[in-house]
């Protein structure tokens, strides 16, 4: 409950504050302009290239938005009063990752309007895309949730932590494009489930693994 | 003995540097306890190590109870009013709201505009720290130097604020206004056990007692 | 170089452990030297008793970075941290040889210095991670922060591995078969090369074992000085 709480409250200063969101929506938009001219303007081409290009977009986007998670605490100067709220910190990741969440969830259904526009991405089976996204989200934000906090008050955090994060999401990002990328091609979501399981073990496990190490690294 | 805090033999090192070493403090229930020192001495760090923000480099820390900073400055979210803060505080503390209560406290410390923190002095900050303390009730109070930026008005609510909490909570104030020392049970200067032995680890039983 | 630990006991089994590792590694050489070519690669398989062996030592320095990590949050104990970052060196120094060994074998053998095979892009992303443990080792000053932070990336990067690699054995597959069918238990090799594989698998395994230890007491001892500079 209090981590609802938490990311409600963090959503409306996103929005109330509107530093981040739209100028990585923007950065978004520019960045898939250009890997259009890059790809194109050969239709086939650009559809073969969308789903790659819409995960490491949204990859992108999700190191910039990261920042966010703990930004808004460390601006304000308000991660201490968060961290003397009583009981075990564990909550605050829960907080915080469904804030990430939900930013990313949002950010990547425009990102995936704007990919089927630029790049011929078939929208035919939506909801199952939306199933890959929000599971892909999730396992993404997880990690970038994680390391956003523990390099919250850290010089150079910005440098820091794509290095962390990149790295451990290549699975996820490999197994998001493939489903996209099949979807797109007409494969029945059937034969897609193997991709979906393994971002669903993924997004378990690291769920559980950072949500118990959070509170650890969230000191000093 | 249900003590609200017990640290034993605490120490923080900052890099290669101690703050403070081998120290003993104990906070028991009902106690004001002023911490003195000059700048620099290690008040702050000590009562963020007692809140739990910070852990010691070495000692035994057991606290009970909830904790409250007056943190200074204190800090809250720029675009939430004063309001929006201390409902927020109370939510992520897991604490039930009630509209006329949040009213009066801000109204108690002279605050009732809906503007955003963002427009305020640092004067008016301490105020809405001031209520927002107050309305979590936490058993431990810690405030550091909360004289300051207040006005003589902000002051008398602030005593009041120790009063309110003698007798009940354990209160440890870190402050260089020597006025506190007569709403305080006990005193521990840092800075007198910095000269007294700089390098050795130290022993706080060198406390005074004064009330 | 005497080998002490801070209680002042000698340590013999870390210098008897290197010394083994070595003379293991010297036997190695000389049987991976006299052992008969392979069928298809000929004498390119020598590439192998290194090769392997020095994945396997990964390995090990994976596991090694996890357990000491999960030691170290659970029992609060210095000397787990010091170790778990020893093996995660280890880690980035070998996981690096091994991608360099592999593409030295893999330009003769498959035509190409690098390919999108499973175990090869596991190694590169677990070089990636070892070097952000070390970054942010680098970067965080104070010591229980730092301590609790790595074991966190060790732990977080170790779980990944075999995840990583069940994605991109999905994604692409072109390797040899794996000499050691570790499922099976089925062995598909000459008896001799096999004994020389199994030699060199042992002595990295005691110089791993020898490494970490090594390099725990020296940073145990570094730990020490600056403590008593400034004690």
């Amino acid at each position: 409950m209090r981590s609802l709480w938490l990311a409600l409250r963090d959503l409306t200063l996103e929005f109330r504050g509107r530093a981040g969101i739209l100028s990585v929506v923007f950065f978004l938009a520019v960045m898939l302009f250009i890997l259009g001219l890059a790809f194109g303007p050969n239709p086939q081409d650009l559809q073969r290239a969308a789903p790659g290009v819409f995960w490491v977009a949204l990859a992108f986007a999700g190191s910039l938005l990261a920042s966010r998670a703990f930004g808004l605490e460390i601006e304000d100067g308000t991660l201490d009063d968060l961290l003397l709220t009583s009981g075990s910190r564990e909550w605050i990741y829960l907080g915080k990752l469904a804030f990430q969440l939900a930013l990313l969830l949002g950010v990547g259904v425009l990102l995936l309007l704007i990919t089927a526009g630029l790049f011929y991405l078939p929208l035919g089976p939506w909801p199952w895309y939306l199933l890959t996204l929000v599971l892909g989200t999730l396992g993404y934000a997880a990690i970038s949730t994680f390391y956003a906090g523990m390099l919250a008050r850290l010089r150079g955090r910005e440098v820091l932590l794509p290095l962390l994060l990149f790295p451990l999401v290549v699975p996820v990002v490999l197994s998001a494009v493939r489903a996209t990328g099949d979807l797109a091609g007409g494969v029945p979501p059937g034969e897609v489930a193997g991709w979906w399981q393994l971002l669903v073990v993924f997004d378990v496990v690291y769920v559980v693994a950072s949500g118990l190490l959070f509170p650890y690294v969230l000191e000093g | 003995m249900n003590r609200l805090i017990e640290a034993s033999n605490l120490g923080k090192r900052y890099g290669l540097d101690w703050v403070f070493r081998g120290l003993e403090f104990r906070l028991n229930p009902g106690e004001v306890v002023a911490l003195l020192g000059p700048n620099g001495a290690g008040k702050t760090t000590l009562l963020r190590v007692l809140a739990g923000l910070v852990r010691p480099t070495q000692g035994k820390l057991l606290r009970q109870g909830r904790v409250g900073l007056l943190a200074n400055p204190p800090a809250f979210h720029r675009h939430f009013s004063g309001e929006e803060n201390l409902r927020y505080a109370l939510r992520l503390e897991g604490l039930p709201i009630r509209a006329e209560a949040l009213k009066a406290a801000l109204k108690a410390v002279g605050l009732s505009q809906r503007k955003p923190v963002l427009s305020y002095s640092s004067g008016m900050k301490k105020r809405l720290a001031i209520a927002r303390i107050r309305l979590l009730k936490p058993d431990i109070w810690l405030l550091d130097e909360p004289e300051a930026a207040l006005d003589a008005q902000g002051r008398e609510l602030l005593e009041g604020l120790v009063q309110e909490a003698r007798g009940r909570n354990g209160v440890v104030i870190a402050t260089h206004d020597r006025g506190w020392l007569s709403h305080c049970d006990r005193a521990l200067d840092l800075g007198a056990l910095q000269k007294a032995d700089p390098d050795r680890p130290s022993s706080a039983d060198a406390a005074r007692n004064i009330g | 170089m005497q080998l002490t630990r801070s209680s002042g006991k000698r340590d013999g089994l870390t210098p008897a452990l290197l010394a083994g590792g070595l003379l293991g590694l010297l036997v190695g050489f000389y049987l991976a030297l006299s052992a008969p070519p392979d069928v298809n690669q000929g004498w390119l398989v020598r590439i192998m008793y290194l090769h392997v062996p020095m994945a396997w030592l990964c390995y090990l320095a994976i596991f090694g970075t996890l357990g000491y990590s999960i030691a170290y949050l659970v029992r609060r104990n210095p000397r787990y941290d010091r170790m778990a970052a020893a093996s995660a060196e280890l880690g980035l120094l070998f996981s690096a040889l091994t991608v360099l060994s592999g593409a030295l074998w893999g330009r003769p053998t498959w035509g190409v210095y690098w390919t999108w095979e499973p175990r090869l892009t596991t190694f590169a992303i677990l070089i990636a991670v070892y070097v952000g443990y070390f970054v942010v080792r680098s970067a965080i000053e104070d010591p229980e922060l730092r301590a609790n932070a790595s074991a966190a990336i060790g732990i977080l990067g170790s779980i990944n591995v075999p995840i990583s690699y069940m994605s991109v054995k999905w994604w692409r597959s072109l390797h040899q078969t794996q000499t050691i069918d570790l499922t099976t238990g089925k062995v598909n090799m000459e008896p001799s090369m096999l004994l020389a594989l199994m030699v060199n698998l042992l002595a990295f395994t005691l110089l791993y074992i020898a490494f970490v230890r090594l390099r725990g007491i020296i940073a145990e001892r570094e730990a020490e000085k600056l403590e008593a500079q400034h004690g």
